[in-house]
């Protein structure tokens, strides 16, 4: 019985059985075909390439450039976050007498840090949004980094009608509330969140 | 084919930055493979093109990920293979509605004609054997390979194999019988 074409592909990579080697030293026909297989390789190897009738790499980098640009926004948000936290435990050391301002500041950070870490695990641009998601995301996005920009400001030597522990709770929690709509806009997708 | 597809380390290491240009000169030094990769794989020029695309916004979003173990001609081309499999598990789903149309409206048959060259013997075979055979024979991936690309079973892919040769061979080479 000759050998069929498992047979022939396995003698080829070296795996052949005994029995399909064997024939094959004994019949001309078999041969033939396996060197018809070598024959069919060598030409699907020497195939001419193909090029691309058109150039992709403008969709390419347009979708790059706005990848990066989405990226510099976000982080350069979540710096002025951090700074902004960080003047605030040097202004009023909650560590060192603890009051109600003091644990409602704590609470609204706390808040914060956890959505930040829930945002920063997802993904937004493995994402398809739409349109409306993605403006709504992006005003809330301005929204951060305004109240980000408030908070930069308020210091001690602030001044104003209210003191600046009580400024600092309102802008935390305003902070909060705004990071718990993008939450929601950019994980859940929901479209309207009062804005 | 033979196409350089060696490109210097500086080269990658500024591309892992984002920098535009190296991803562009990146680009311009894979475009050919991949496509040609995705054209011999799939059925169609813009199937192909579409795989091009695809394999590339994956490059440029996760080539920061790329930590150098390989070759990148590999790393892309595994991106590349991927996602043109991918595409060869729809256009398999959309067949088999296409034919459970056409099972009661009737369709011609495909004509295979005596004289057709190797390419258009390549285009006779089903996607994934199509896929086997360019992967395995010309790109030198193991039965190990496509089987994890595929999600399907070593057998499975010398199955496929054996199968992609012996279609070969017939539209080849009508006249012969046997073997």
């Amino acid at each position: 019985m000759h050998c069929t074409m498992e047979d022939l592909v396995a003698v080829r990579d070296g795996e052949g059985s005994t029995g399909a080697r064997q024939h094959l030293e004994d019949c001309a026909a078999c041969r033939a075909e396996l060197d018809a297989l070598y024959q069919r390789v060598a030409q699907l190897k020497a195939l001419p390439a193909l090029r691309p009738p058109r150039d992709r790499w403008d969709v390419v980098r347009a979708e790059l450039v706005a990848t990066q640009r989405r990226r510099r926004r976000w982080w350069g948000t979540m710096s002025l976050a951090a700074a902004a936290a960080v003047a605030g435990l040097i202004v009023f050391r909650p560590w060192s007498g603890g009051n109600t301002l003091h644990a409602e500041l704590s609470q609204a950070k706390q808040r914060c840090s956890t959505l930040e870490s829930a945002l920063q695990q997802y993904d937004a641009d493995g994402r398809v949004v739409s349109g409306r998601s993605a403006a709504l995301a992006a005003q809330l996005e301005d929204r951060i980094a305004a109240v980000d920009g408030q908070l930069s400001q308020v210091s001690p030597a602030t001044g104003g009608s209210r003191p600046p522990e009580a400024k600092l709770v309102d802008l935390w929690k305003q902070r909060a509330t705004l990071m718990q709509q993008l939450y929601q806009v950019r994980v859940t997708r929901v479209s309207y969140v009062g804005l | 084919m033979t196409i350089s597809l060696t490109v210097p380390d500086v080269l990658v290491a500024r591309a892992r930055t984002g920098d535009l240009e190296a991803l562009e000169a990146l680009y311009r030094a894979f475009e050919t493979p991949v496509y040609n990769l995705a054209r011999r794989i799939l059925r169609t020029p813009e199937d192909a093109e579409d795989v091009l695309q695809e394999t590339f916004l994956e490059v440029v979003k996760s080539i920061k990920h790329y930590r150098g173990e390989g070759h990148l001609w590999g790393w892309i081309r595994r991106i590349a293979a991927s996602k043109a499999l991918m595409r060869i598990r729809r256009e398999q789903v959309r067949a088999t509605e296409e034919f459970e149309e056409a099972a009661t409206g009737g369709r011609p048959a495909a004509h295979v004609g005596t004289n057709i060259d190797l390419e258009r013997a390549l285009k006779q075979l089903t996607g994934t054997a199509r896929a086997v055979v360019w992967l395995h024979d010309v790109e030198g991936y193991t039965h190990e390979e496509i089987a994890e690309l595929m999600g399907k079973t070593v057998s499975f892919s010398k199955s496929q194999l054996a199968r992609a040769h012996a279609r070969l061979r017939r539209t080849l080479e009508p006249g012969l019988e046997g073997a």
